[in-house]
C-alpha cells in the first residue's frame, strides 16, 4: 500500500479521513456516485482530493444498465458514498496509514533526511 | 447535429498523444482523428483539425471499458458532466441555475464520450495520463480537503530553520542537545546536573536505616539517630525473605 510522493497530499490525508478511503486499498467495494450510478470494483487508489481509482469494475448506470469497466476513475466531486466493507476495522485502518505517512517521514532516522512538521497557514 | 469548431493543437503539457482514434460523442461517430491528454485540458480533432476540448473539471469520470457486449469495441469512456451543444460549447449546468439541484442537472446535462484508438495497447496510457491529468485540477469547491494547507509545497529547511525541532518530540543526542543551547542554556544545564549529582550522592534514607550523610536541609525530624538502633530490634521477625 503505498503512500503518496507528495507532501502536500500527505499532510491533507493526515487531517482529513479521506485517509481512511486510502486504507482500503486492495479492497472490493462499492461507489456511490452523485448521480445516482454506482461502480463496484477493487480500490486501486484514493488521492488527497477523494478522485477513487478502482479496477475490474461493475459499473450500474442511473438508469440501472449494467457493463464492465476495467479501470475506472472517479472525479472526487462525483463520489457520493464509498462503502467500508464489514470486514474492515475503521480505526485499525486509520491508525495503519498514519503510522504509514509517519514512516516515510522519519525514513532516515535522526539527521539525515528531511523530517516533516505540520505547517499551517497562517 | 454536432458542430466542431477548430481546436488549436496543445502546445505544452502534453501528457499523452493518441493517433488513429475515433470519437463517438454521446452515439454520434465523428471520425478519426488524435486524441491529446494535455495537462490544461482534453482535446480531440481530426484531420482537417476540427473537434472539441473538455475542461477536466468537467469530466465526472473516465474509464477503460472491454466490455464488448456493452460496447463492441474496447475503449475509453469519458462521461462530461456538461452537454455540449451545437455550438460546441460547454454549459455547465451546476454552476449557472442556482435554483436546480445538481442532481437534476447530472440527469439532464451530461454527454457521454468514447475514444476508440485503433491502438487498443495504448488504452492504459491513455487513461493514466487522464488520471494525472485530472489530479491536477481539484474542485476548488471543496473546502475540506484544502483547508489550512493549501498552497506552496511545505519546504522543510525553511520550517526548520523557524521551528527548530521544537514542533514534533524527536529523541536527540546528548551533544545535538547541548550544541543547540547558548551559553546561557548551557551554564543552566551545568547547574541543574550539578544539583542533580549532589542529591544522588546525599542518598537518605527511612529512618532506622544508616544515613550516609546527613543533611539539615532536609531534616525533619522523622530520622532515627542510626547509633540509637537497638540490636536484634527485628530479631523476633520470622519472615524470612
Amino acid at each position: 500500500m503505498e503512500v503518496s510522493h507528495s507532501i502536500r497530499e500527505r499532510t491533507i490525508a493526515e487531517n482529513s479521513l479521506v485517509i481512511l478511503l486510502q486504507g482500503l486499498q486492495g479492497e472490493v467495494t462499492t461507489v456511490d456516485l452523485r448521480d445516482e450510478s454506482t461502480a463496484r470494483g477493487r480500490v486501486v487508489n484514493v488521492d488527497a482530493f477523494m478522485n477513487v481509482r478502482l479496477e475490474e469494475v461493475l459499473y450500474r448506470d442511473r438508469r440501472g444498465r449494467l457493463s464492465q469497466l476495467a479501470d475506472l476513475f472517479i472525479t472526487a466531486r462525483n463520489v457520493r458514498y464509498v462503502h467500508i466493507p464489514d470486514h474492515v476495522d475503521i480505526m485499525e485502518t486509520i491508525q495503519t496509514q498514519l503510522t504509514r505517512i509517519r514512516r516515510v517521514r522519519n525514513f532516515a532516522g535522526e539527521k539525515r533526511g528531511r523530517k516533516e512538521y505540520l505547517k499551517k497557514k497562517n | 447535429m454536432v458542430l466542431l469548431r477548430s481546436v488549436p493543437r496543445p502546445s505544452e503539457g502534453v501528457r499523452h498523444e493518441q493517433g488513429e482514434t475515433t470519437a463517438v460523442l454521446d452515439g454520434k461517430g465523428l471520425g478519426a482523428g488524435t486524441l491529446y491528454v494535455a495537462e490544461t485540458r482534453l482535446s480531440w480533432f481530426d484531420g482537417s483539425g476540427m473537434g472539441f476540448s473538455l475542461e477536466y473539471p468537467t469530466i465526472s469520470l473516465h474509464a477503460i471499458s472491454r466490455d464488448l457486449s456493452a460496447y463492441p469495441q474496447e475503449h475509453l469512456y469519458v462521461m462530461v458532466n456538461a452537454k455540449l451543444n451545437d455550438e460546441m460549447q460547454e454549459n455547465a449546468h451546476d454552476e449557472e441555475d442556482e435554483d436546480k439541484s445538481s442532481e437534476e442537472d447530472a440527469c439532464e446535462g451530461i454527454t457521454e464520450i468514447r475514444f476508440v484508438p485503433s491502438d487498443k495497447a495504448a488504452l492504459e496510457s491513455m487513461f493514466s495520463a487522464m488520471c494525472e491529468c485530472q489530479a491536477l485540477h481539484p474542485d476548488p469547491d471543496d473546502e475540506d480537503s484544502n483547508g489550512d494547507f493549501d498552497g506552496d509545497e511545505y519546504d522543510v529547511e525553511e520550517a526548520e530553520a523557524e521551528h527548530g525541532q521544537g514542533d514534533i518530540p524527536s529523541f536527540c543526542t546528548y551533544e545535538e542537545g547541548v550544541s543547540g543551547l547558548r551559553a546561557e542554556g548551557q551554564a543552566t544545564l551545568q547547574r541543574l546536573e550539578g544539583m542533580l549529582a549532589q542529591s544522588v550522592a546525599n542518598t537518605f534514607h527511612m529512618a532506622g536505616v544508616r544515613t550516609d550523610e546527613t543533611n539539615g536541609e532536609f531534616d525533619d525530624g522523622m530520622e532515627v539517630d542510626a547509633g540509637s538502633t537497638v540490636a536484634g530490634q527485628f530479631e523476633d521477625a520470622d519472615v524470612d525473605h
